[in-house]
């Protein structure tokens, strides 16, 4: 007992048998962690479909005061963040270090992309008084929208939808911007191989998930 | 310590699929600029579905993956077709039943704005049963 590390490698926990029982039980965590992540937004839609139904005129019209060109932009930024961590994780298994970091960091900046237009896209809409809940005021002229014309019966309850799902999905973003900080400066101190790289795969997993939430959130609140 | 086993996704592949993703997601822009009547939905979001589930099987690669990561993938999204069913099975038919009024509780607040600042039918002010 002189080193009792030495007869296994550095990243193995002492209370699994392999690094393979390692990943794939911490690979089926995060599968459980994703699922409670998808009925936490299920309910959100549920509260989208519920109004929807009842008021289908409302959302059709209201939907128009969202930009699908910015809205559009932003799903490709997303789908291209998917596109680099699954490139990414693909590089990790190679043994590549630079192509795993160079694709963690362009995810990163995907993920900053996102919020800097959706930053944009709510400062226009609070300008003119287009706020969630009771502050609901829409009013003014911008780009030849007469945004008083867009104060509705329950739209209001369009604009809680949409402030609320893109706000929490938001949130997941900037965790996500957080996340890949994280095993960015892991993979530049050379922490994942091929042989460990379970972290990579985790937070791709997470960021796919959060992709797959916009991919539904766009058309819902901006096309239809 | 080979991780032979573990599949490891093309660089060709994934390019194909992110390929197939940006177009769809032009598609999905362009058709909803024309009005289709009933079908605007369904097309939006039998393309969501699509593009959701290229991501899963290929980017998440559940394709290739321990088949019980699926199961339990699966499992989530059956008690989501669950809540939204059940959900609607109640709002959906509100008001069929004699028991019931249709709308929501914004519209029973209207409503009962509008019956407060009527002005009452004098002869309803009248007692109904004389003696």
């Amino acid at each position: 007992m002189a080193n009792a590390h030495s007869d296994h490698p550095a990243h193995l926990q002492h209370h699994f048998v392999s690094s393979e029982q390692q990943f794939d039980a911490a690979k089926m965590g995060m599968w459980l962690f994703l699922v409670t992540e998808i009925l936490l937004f299920s309910g959100m839609f549920v509260a989208y479909i519920v109004y929807r139904t009842w008021h289908p005129e409302v959302f059709v019209k209201s939907s128009e005061l969202l930009d699908p060109v910015m809205g559009g932009i932003n799903t490709i930024v997303l789908l291209a963040s998917s596109f680099t961590v699954a490139l990414g994780i693909h590089f990790a298994q190679k043994d590549n270090k630079k192509g795993l970091v160079i694709n963690l960091v362009l995810t990163f900046l995907f993920a900053l992309t996102f919020l800097v237009v959706k930053y944009f896209e709510y400062t226009a809409k609070f300008e003119h008084g287009v706020f969630p809940g009771a502050a609901f005021d829409p009013h003014g002229v911008s780009h030849g929208v007469d945004y008083a014309t867009y104060n509705i019966q329950y739209a209001r309850q369009f604009f809680s939808i949409y402030f609320v799902m893109t706000g929490i999905h938001g949130f997941h973003v900037l965790v996500g911007m957080g996340l890949f900080t994280w095993i960015t400066i892991k993979a530049v101190k050379g922490q994942f191989s091929s042989a460990y790289y379970t972290p990579v795969e985790n937070c791709g997993l997470y960021w796919h998930l959060v992709d797959i939430i916009w991919i539904f959130l766009f058309p819902l609140l901006y096309l239809i | 310590m080979s991780h032979a086993e573990h599949h490891v996704s093309s660089i060709k592949m994934l390019s194909i699929v992110f390929g197939g993703l940006v177009f769809l997601t032009v598609t999905t822009v362009l058709t909803a600029q024309i009005d289709l009547g009933a079908f605007n939905v369904p097309l939006a979001m039998t393309i969501a579905v699509i593009k959701a589930s290229l991501v899963i099987v290929i980017f998440m690669a559940l394709k290739w993956d321990n088949k019980v990561n699926a199961v339990i993938f699966g499992l989530g999204l059956l008690f989501v077709a669950v809540f939204i069913s059940f959900v609607l099975f109640d709002t959906l038919y509100r008001g069929d039943m004699s028991s019931t009024t249709k709308g929501t509780v914004q519209d029973e607040v209207i409503r009962n704005e509008a019956l407060q600042s009527r002005e009452p039918d004098p002869s309803s002010l009248q007692p109904v049963h004389t003696p």
